[in-house]
C-alpha cells in the first residue's frame, strides 16, 4: 500500500499517478451531509458493475465514504466524487474546495464529551487500509482531491491491504491525517 | 431514554394487561423472547399464541436464549394457534376468548405454577374474522378477568399494519404500553435495546452523523448486567468512527464480561481491521455471504 501526499500538485488538470489515464468517469456526483447514504449507494452499485467482488465493493464504499466525510467535516461541507473505471483499476477520487486543516489540529469537531470518541483522523487511516494506493493533493486554487486506487486485478482483488510481497504493517498509516 | 414506550418488557408484573406495539418480526421475536423467558424464570406457565408456526416461532426463542426444551417437555411452555384458543372456527367472541384466558391461569395455578403469562399476537384480528368488532370489548374484559388473577397477558400489535384508530382504541384498555427502547430510528437506521439475549441492535446503515444515539446505546449496553449480544446482522454499512465506537464498547464490556458481536461481513471486517475478534472475551460472527 501506498499513502503519497503531494501539497504542491495541481489536481485535476494533469492526470497524476492515482488517476487511470483517459478512464471515463463511471459515476460523478456531488455531495454534501445529507446526501452520504445516497452517495454510498450510487458507489456500491458502480463498484460492483466494474466487476469487483462483494467484499471489495464494501472496501470501494467505505473509502468513498471516508474521503467524502473528511470533505463534510473537515472541508467545504460538501464536495465531489468521481469514480474512474480503467481496466486494471478502479480510482475514487473525491475532491472539494474547503480550507485544508492540518491533521489531528484541533479538537474533534463534535461530541467533545462523548462517552465514546474514536480517534480523530481514523477515516483516512480505514481508505489507506482498505485501498491499494491513496494520494491527496492541493491544487493552487485551493481544491483538495484524494483519490483511493483499486486494482482490478483478480489475484489482488478481495485483499485488504498492499500488493503482494509488501508488509502489510508498512504505511499503514496514510501520510495525509484529516484535514 | 426509552423513548415511545412506558415500561421495558423485563418490567412487566404478574397481573399485567400490557400492549406491545412493534414495527418489524425482529422487534417483536426479541420482546417476546425477553417475555417468555422472564415467566419461565418466575415458574409462571406462558402461553404464546402465534398463527405464525408455532414450532418455528419456539425455535427462534431457543436462538434468543430461552430454555425451551425443557420448558415444553415440562407443561411450563405452550405455543400454539389462535384457532381453537382465543378464536372458533374462525370466529371471535370476546366473552369466549377471556373465558379462554381465565381457564388457563385457573389451569396453570391447579398445576402448581405461580400463575401465567400469555403472548398473545394480535395479527389474527387483521384477516377477515367475524366478530372482530368486539376487539375493543375483549380488551376491556381481559383487564377485569385478570385484576387479582395471577396471570398477565401481552397483547402485540404491528405498528405497521394496525391502524392508528384501531390501536388508540384497544391502547386505553391496557395498564401498560411496552415497545422496545429506541434509540434512533429513520428509514436509514434502527438503533435499538435488545432483550434477548441482552444488548443492542443496530439495523441499517451507521455513519458519524449517528454517534450521539450510538454513544448512547453503547454506554447502556456496557452498563447491562451480564454478558452482552450486539447484533449487527443487519447493519449493512458502519463507518470508521462508528467502527471504533462499537469496538471501543466492545472492549470495555469484555474486561469482566463477554461480549459476543454478531456481523455481516462488511462491519465483520472492519472490526477485524480494529483487532476487536482477538480480545479476550469477544467473539465475532459473521453471517455467511448474503
Amino acid at each position: 500500500m501506498t499513502a503519497e501526499q503531494s501539497q504542491s500538485e495541481p489536481a485535476g488538470a494533469v492526470a497524476g499517478p492515482d488517476e487511470p489515464r483517459a478512464a471515463p468517469a463511471a459515476l460523478e456526483q456531488d455531495f454534501d451531509g445529507g446526501s452520504l447514504y445516497a452517495l454510498r449507494a450510487a458507489v456500491a452499485a458502480h463498484a460492483a458493475a466494474a466487476g469487483l467482488p462483494p467484499a471489495r465493493v464494501y472496501d470501494v464504499v467505505a473509502a468513498a465514504h471516508e474521503l467524502a466525510a473528511n470533505a463534510v467535516r473537515h472541508g467545504a461541507g460538501r464536495g465531489r466524487l468521481r469514480l474512474l473505471a480503467g481496466s486494471a483499476e478502479l480510482a475514487c477520487q473525491v475532491s472539494d474546495d474547503g480550507p485544508a486543516t492540518p491533521a489531528g489540529n484541533g479538537p474533534p469537531p463534535s461530541m467533545p464529551d462523548a462517552p465514546w470518541p474514536s480517534e480523530h483522523g481514523h477515516g483516512l487511516w480505514l481508505v489507506g487500509q482498505v485501498a491499494d494506493q491513496l494520494t491527496v493533493s492541493r491544487s493552487p486554487a485551493g481544491t483538495t482531491t484524494a483519490t483511493a486506487t483499486f486494482t482490478l486485478t483478480p489475484a489482488i482483488a478481495g485483499v485488504s491491504g498492499g500488493p503482494p510481497g509488501q508488509d502489510p504493517t508498512e504505511d499503514a498509516l496514510p501520510a495525509a491525517g484529516d484535514r | 431514554m426509552a423513548a415511545g414506550a412506558s415500561a421495558q418488557v423485563t418490567e412487566l408484573g404478574v397481573d399485567d394487561h400490557a400492549c406491545l406495539t412493534f414495527g418489524e418480526p425482529e422487534e417483536l421475536l426479541d420482546l417476546t423472547a425477553a417475555f417468555v423467558r422472564d415467566g419461565l424464570a418466575g415458574g409462571l406457565r406462558v402461553v404464546w399464541l402465534s398463527d405464525e408456526a408455532p414450532q418455528a416461532g419456539v425455535a427462534e426463542l431457543a436462538r434468543r436464549g430461552v430454555a425451551v426444551g425443557s420448558a415444553v417437555a415440562a407443561g411450563q411452555l405452550d405455543a400454539s394457534g389462535c384457532e381453537g384458543r382465543l378464536l372458533s372456527g374462525q370466529s371471535f367472541r370476546a366473552d369466549a376468548a377471556v373465558a379462554w384466558v381465565s381457564r388457563q391461569a385457573a389451569a396453570a395455578r391447579e398445576a402448581g405454577f405461580a400463575g401465567l403469562r400469555v403472548a398473545v399476537d394480535m395479527s389474527w384480528a387483521l384477516r377477515p374474522v367475524t366478530g372482530i368488532e368486539e376487539l375493543p370489548r375483549f380488551e376491556e374484559d381481559l383487564a377485569a378477568a385478570l385484576d387479582g388473577a395471577a396471570a398477565s397477558v401481552l397483547c402485540q400489535y404491528d405498528r405497521g399494519r394496525f391502524d392508528p384508530v384501531t390501536l388508540a382504541s384497544v391502547a386505553g384498555f391496557h395498564t401498560r404500553s411496552v415497545a422496545a427502547a429506541t434509540y434512533h430510528a429513520d428509514a436509514v437506521l434502527r438503533i435499538c435495546r435488545q432483550y434477548a439475549p441482552p444488548g443492542i441492535r443496530i439495523a441499517g446503515e451507521i455513519d458519524y452523523q449517528a454517534e450521539e444515539p450510538l454513544a448512547l446505546a453503547l454506554a447502556e449496553a456496557v452498563r447491562l448486567d451480564g454478558d452482552v449480544v450486539m447484533n449487527l446482522e443487519a447493519l449493512m454499512f458502519a463507518d470508521a468512527r462508528c467502527t471504533a465506537m462499537i469496538a471501543d464498547a466492545a472492549r470495555t464490556i469484555a474486561g469482566s464480561r463477554v461480549v459476543r458481536l454478531r456481523c455481516a461481513p462488511g462491519v465483520a471486517a472492519g472490526l477485524d481491521r480494529l483487532g476487536v475478534a482477538g480480545v479476550p472475551r469477544v467473539t465475532v460472527v459473521t453471517a455467511g455471504d448474503r
